[in-house]
């Protein structure tokens, strides 16, 4: 049959007043594997869940193999052979890894024997590579084997259609040749595959459409070279790549940016930054220090040793792909987690397993992943939360400077904190972390999701703030940026420093690359 | 079918007496809204805010009303190392735990009254308990009137307290996201803690209206424990003006229930809304935060 | 048949494989259990009363347990609403007895399906709601019968209804009693170790994941539910049975609900051991306490709290549990 395999008729998803998916049209053709890409949270993964039946649309139509499923439940459409991994997999947690996958068989046949159910999961253990822990649970798996489970699990579905949602993540440049062998073996045994990916190897070498998503719209379509070699599509998707060879901007040039002929700014700025309680010249301990540092979530061990210095009025910048253990560095040091083994010290006190609270108190603050922006609050409101304690005028004194730094926050002071767009809700989570009047903000993946003219202005901020003496720890995703701003930087893989030196240094080392597969080459 | 006069009469002390009973729902809505806490011992507390009331009464001489906010403050101190000792340990270990473990204090609570008080039906007395108010062609009770009057005051204080201090700001952080609320510098711990505090001092003080207006015995609690979840579901968890109009709501139509079935009927009424409620909500009732 | 585990000698020892739990159930599901309970009809003739009374309630407590442990611990509906099905089941037959004249074997089964039938008509909307709001949803389905019975005087009202029939002697209902439990037994040993069990706790666990892999939640849930409504309802009609007569407080009433849930969390939830000791537990205790029900019931709260505290999977579950080396894991 030429009828396609897949038809999404202008598919769109509100929630509230945010329209997640705006009209996005596609066609999987059969035999197909197409790839879709975009930045974070463009909406890629509401898409998936459209299709695999989590999410209802607020307008449009499915057709999968010619068949309206559009109102069909996620276990029908399932049933009729569509199968789907989440992007944080979600096994089973108090299951085996085998009666994972049996569930997923019982429910497609309910009266197969039970020797002929075990070996047909056996057998697709085999190719995921489960096979050795087919009997353990779900719950001790570690991330990257239960992403395999995510996928073996909706083979054991014997789907039509596959949706594979960012299996690739946090996989090194092995694995992800694994990753890719796999996929392309299973093209033998569905019909079709839609992969969203960032890992953007895969999507090259697996996916012969490929389909951007922005702001939740459909942004370009076509074959993979073409949409991939594209310009536009290289701005969007890539931020702030500037094409190859591109010399990144000398930091003169990003000082005359700064309107540095405004002293009231420069001082509005410099009064947030927080006492560094040092006198150059005097020998001071670190103002924060991890040494050998574990950490992770029950099983799963994702940090396996960090030893890290940061010393007042440093900038120190976190690189490493997702999976490496970069957000569970930033719990760690938060105190959102602690560590199972190792010692923090802040300005050479132990301080190891202090509650989040406390190590705020001291002076760390934190600009959180994905922001955690109060709603139940205003803008202002979620600016003077972490001013506890403090008298009132010298409240309303900071919250000025914080205005001064952003005065997109003023105007909408009185609004709800997540009724912003993305940029000004980083903006927010900035202001709030200095609010605090912090020694040491810890930046966390600040540029996710956010378009290349948001983050120049953002990152503006920063270097204010830099020049201004505050201490920072910058977790980035984006490799350029990271490395104008800061001092030193240390690359993760796999929960330890696997690459550390000065910017400059780094910035030339062949292994950066090797190593850190984010943006485009 | 009654006269017209008894159906006014009787809907106006449902409306009066829906306040009272929004009073003690918002204490189960703050702990639900903020520590995701399903306080099965709520009943229970507003029981012991009525007996307190009543040896309170009857060994000090201490008017009920006088002596509300005492008996609130009393509830609160009791509730405090309740909340530290029972409660926090389990925190992370999902909703199960703790709700199980309220449901063990509420037989505690219940069993020890019952050996304490034994199952006598008291009620708190006071002068304005029975006496009527009348007008026009309404007549209540005039505590209906009162503990109305009372409730609305201090759900009001509630509101003022959570929406315009920095405890407040405190405390809807917490519930939208206790990770985050840490990280910015707030002791969440302390803030479940003084939550709780706030709920069983709600439910007390609303103990103390139901016991002056009506009896109680060591089971009373039970009822109040579904109809107070009752209105914190069509409230709206954590909306206190929900909350408000919600318990106004029930108590209208538990009054109209009773006047058309018949007075024992009056609770079933409210049960049956409550189920209705929970059935018809068209998407489910969606938590934020679940495990 | 022991599987291996970990290669690593440096990991702490884990768990018993749920291989190996599975083994150790079938065995006692389908040898030891048996035995014994062929054993104790046996000699059931030369029980004392006193000892057919506390066997009785025994293997009565143990049924409506695991039933209940069946939807809560395997099942992860965690319901308040045991009472519901067992006042049901006791009225109807009563009902059926009184009125249509129905052989009590014929009638206790009868009773069954009828509370399954109220399982039924409840679970569209029951169902909907999760987590807390059916736990709560189920509390507000027991204590609205339980007042409804009270004043509609259809059904006797406050005072109930008398049984028309002189109920069975006590060895009989022992026999009757031994009989219920082992179609429970057997109905958890299916449930627990087949397909059936993989499907239930793959929506226990998850149950959005499972739907995306084909599984029906609802249909699963429901199943779960009419099996234990059904067990539960049959266990009425026996307390229905031996008491002569039923009324709202004593059928109704929350003291069902209070004693299963103590029972199945004392014990250890989701394990199959579980009801079993965690009954054993509870009958003791309430014969050391006959005399004092009141702090009984207080001591079964202390009881109760201790235990979610300080041993989430029951006494069954710090019996299981191996030791542990020291880990860094949290």
């Amino acid at each position: 049959m030429n009828s396609p395999l897949l038809v999404a008729d202008g598919l769109v998803k509100r929630y509230g007043g945010v329209v997640a998916t705006d009209n996005v049209s596609l066609a999987l053709g059969r035999g197909q594997v197409m790839g879709i890409i975009g930045p974070n949270g463009a909406g890629k993964s509401t898409l998936i869940g459209l299709l695999g039946g989590a999410l209802t649309p607020s307008q449009g139509r499915i057709v999968f193999n010619g068949e309206d499923i559009t109102g069909l439940s996620a276990s029908d459409r399932a049933r009729r052979g569509i199968g789907r991994t989440y992007q944080i997999p979600r096994p089973f947690l108090d299951m085996t890894v085998r009666e994972n996958l049996l569930a997923a068989r019982f429910s497609l046949h309910p009266f197969e024997s039970g020797a002929k159910a075990r070996a047909a999961c056996d057998a697709i253990l085999e190719r995921c590579g489960l096979a050795d822990v087919a009997d353990l649970n779900g719950r001790d798996m570690p991330l990257l084997r239960r992403k395999r489970l995510e996928v073996a699990r909706a083979m054991a579905l014997e789907p039509r259609l596959l949706l594979l949602d960012e299996v690739g993540a946090g996989l090194v440049d092995s694995e992800v040749t694994e990753l890719i062998g796999l996929i392309q073996s299973l093209r033998h045994d569905v019909e079709g595959i839609i992969i969203i990916e960032h890992v953007l190897r895969v999507v090259r070498e697996c996916c012969e459409q490929l389909l951007v998503i922005n702001f939740g719209k459909k942004f370009a379509e076509g074959a993979t070279s073409e949409v991939m070699a594209s310009d536009e599509v290289a701005t969007v998707y890539l931020g702030t790549a500037r094409g190859d060879g591109a010399a990144t901007l000398p930091e003169d040039k990003i000082l005359d940016r700064l309107d540095m002929s405004k002293p009231a700014h420069a001082a509005a700025v410099s009064g947030l930054v927080g006492a560094r309680g040092v006198d150059a010249g005097t020998a001071v301990p670190p103002m924060l220090e991890l040494l050998g540092v574990h950490a992770g979530y029950g099983q799963a061990r994702v940090l396996n040793g960090i030893d890290l210095q940061v010393r007042p009025g440093q900038v120190v910048a976190i690189l490493g792909t997702n999976g490496a253990g970069k957000t569970t560095l930033s719990h760690v040091i938060s105190g959102a987690i602690r560590p199972t083994a190792g010692q923090m010290r802040v300005d050479g006190v132990d301080v190891t397993g202090a509650p989040p609270h406390q190590l705020a108190r001291l002076g760390l603050a934190q600009c959180m992943e994905g922001r955690r922006i109060f709603a139940p609050l205003t803008v202002e409101e979620n600016l003077l939360l972490p001013a506890r304690g403090v008298a009132a005028s010298d409240r309303a004194e900071r919250l000025e400077r914080v205005y001064t730094l952003f005065p997109d926050l003023q105007k909408m002071r009185s609004n709800g904190g997540t009724s912003m767009s993305g940029g000004q809700q980083q903006m927010l989570a900035i202001g709030r972390a200095l609010m605090a009047r912090p020694r040491l903000v810890l930046f966390d993946e600040i540029s996710l999701g956010l378009a290349p003219i948001m983050m120049d202005r953002l990152y503006e901020a920063l270097f204010e703030l830099r020049q201004a003496g505050l201490t920072m720890l910058i977790v980035e995703q984006d490799v350029e940026r990271a490395l104008e701003l800061a001092d030193d930087v240390h690359v993760m893989e796999h929960g330890r420093f696997a690459l550390s030196g000065t910017a400059k240094a780094i910035r030339d080392d062949p292994r950066l690359r090797h190593l850190y597969i984010g943006t485009a080459d | 079918m009654p006269n017209f006069d008894v159906v006014v009469s009787s809907m106006a002390s449902g409306f009066l007496l829906g306040g009272i009973l929004a009073l003690i729902a918002l204490g189960l809505s703050i702990s639900l809204g903020v520590m995701r806490l399903v306080n099965l011992a709520h009943g229970e507390l507003l029981v012991c805010g009525a007996y307190l009331s009543y040896f309170l009464l009857s060994h000090a001489g201490i008017d009920p009303l006088v002596g509300l906010l005492l008996v609130g403050a009393i509830m609160a101190v009791i509730a405090l190392p309740f909340q530290r000792l029972l409660i926090a340990p389990l925190a992370g270990k999902g909703m199960e735990a703790p709700m199980m473990t309220m449901f063990g204090v509420s037989i505690i609570l219940q069993n020890l009254l019952l050996l304490a008080f034994s199952a006598d039906t008291r009620a708190i007395e006071a002068p304005y308990a029975a006496r009527p108010l009348s007008i026009g062609p309404i007549t209540v009770s005039e505590i209906y009137v009162i503990g109305f009057v009372v409730s609305v005051l201090l759900v009001g204080c509630v509101h003022l307290l959570v929406t315009r201090t920095a405890f407040g700001r405190e405390l809807r952080a917490s519930s939208a996201d206790a990770t985050a609320a840490a990280v910015m510098g707030v002791d969440v711990k302390r803030v479940h803690a003084l939550t709780f505090a706030l709920g069983s001092a709600c439910a007390a003080m609303g103990g103390v209206l139901i016991g002056t207006a009506f009896s109680f015995t060591p089971g009373t609690g039970a009822t109040y424990l579904l109809i107070s979840f009752a209105i914190v579901v069509l409230g709206g968890i954590g909306n206190i003006f929900g909350t408000l109009m919600a318990g106004i709501a029930m108590g209208l139509l538990q009054s109209l229930g009773a006047v058309v079935l018949g007075d024992g009927y009056r609770d079933l009424v409210g049960l049956v809304l409550f189920l209705l409620a929970l059935a018809l909500r068209p998407q489910g009732i969606a938590m934020s935060g679940g495990r | 048949m022991l599987t291996s585990q970990l290669s690593h000698p440096s990991h702490p020892e884990p768990l018993p494989s749920p291989l190996e739990l599975a083994n150790m159930s079938r065995f006692c599901a389908y040898l030891f259990l048996p035995a014994c309970l062929l054993a104790l009809a046996v000699i059931a003739p030369a029980m004392s009363d006193y000892a057919l009374e506390i066997g009785f309630r025994l293997l009565l407590l143990i049924t409506l347990a695991e039933a209940w442990n069946l939807l809560a611990g395997y099942g992860g509906l965690v319901s308040l609403g045991t009472a519901s099905f067992v006042g049901i089941g006791a009225y109807a037959l009563t009902g059926l007895v009184n009125q249509a004249d129905v052989p009590f074997f014929l009638a206790i089964p009868a009773a069954g399906l009828a509370a399954a039938l109220l399982a039924l008509t409840v679970s569209r909307a029951v169902f909907r709601l999760r987590g807390l709001y059916f736990t709560v949803g189920t509390l507000a389905l027991a204590e609205a019968l339980r007042m409804f019975m009270v004043n509609y005087s259809g059904f006797g009202g406050a005072s109930g209804l008398f049984l028309s029939v002189d109920p069975p002697g006590l060895l009989e209902l022992f026999w009757t009693a031994l009989a219920i439990f082992a179609v429970t037994s057997l109905a958890m040993t299916v449930a627990t170790s087949s397909r059936f069990s993989i499907l239930l706790r793959a929506v226990r666990d998850d149950e959005d994941a499972a739907a995306q892999i084909g599984v029906r939640p609802f249909r699963i849930k429901l199943i779960a539910f009419l099996v234990a409504s059904f067990l539960m309802g049959m266990a009425g009609a026996l307390q229905g049975l031996k008491v002569g007569a039923v009324e709202p407080y004593g059928m109704f009433g929350i003291q069902w609900t209070v004693n299963v849930l103590s029972i199945v969390i004392i014990g250890g939830q989701g394990l199959r051991a579980g009801p079993i000791v965690g009954a054993l537990f509870v009958v003791l205790l309430s014969e050391l306490l006959a005399d004092y029900p009141a702090l009984h019931l207080a001591i079964t709260g202390v009881i109760l709290i201790v235990v979610i505290r300080f041993a989430p999977k029951g006494l069954v579950g710090l019996f299981q549990r191996r030791p542990r080396a020291a880990g860094g894991v949290q």
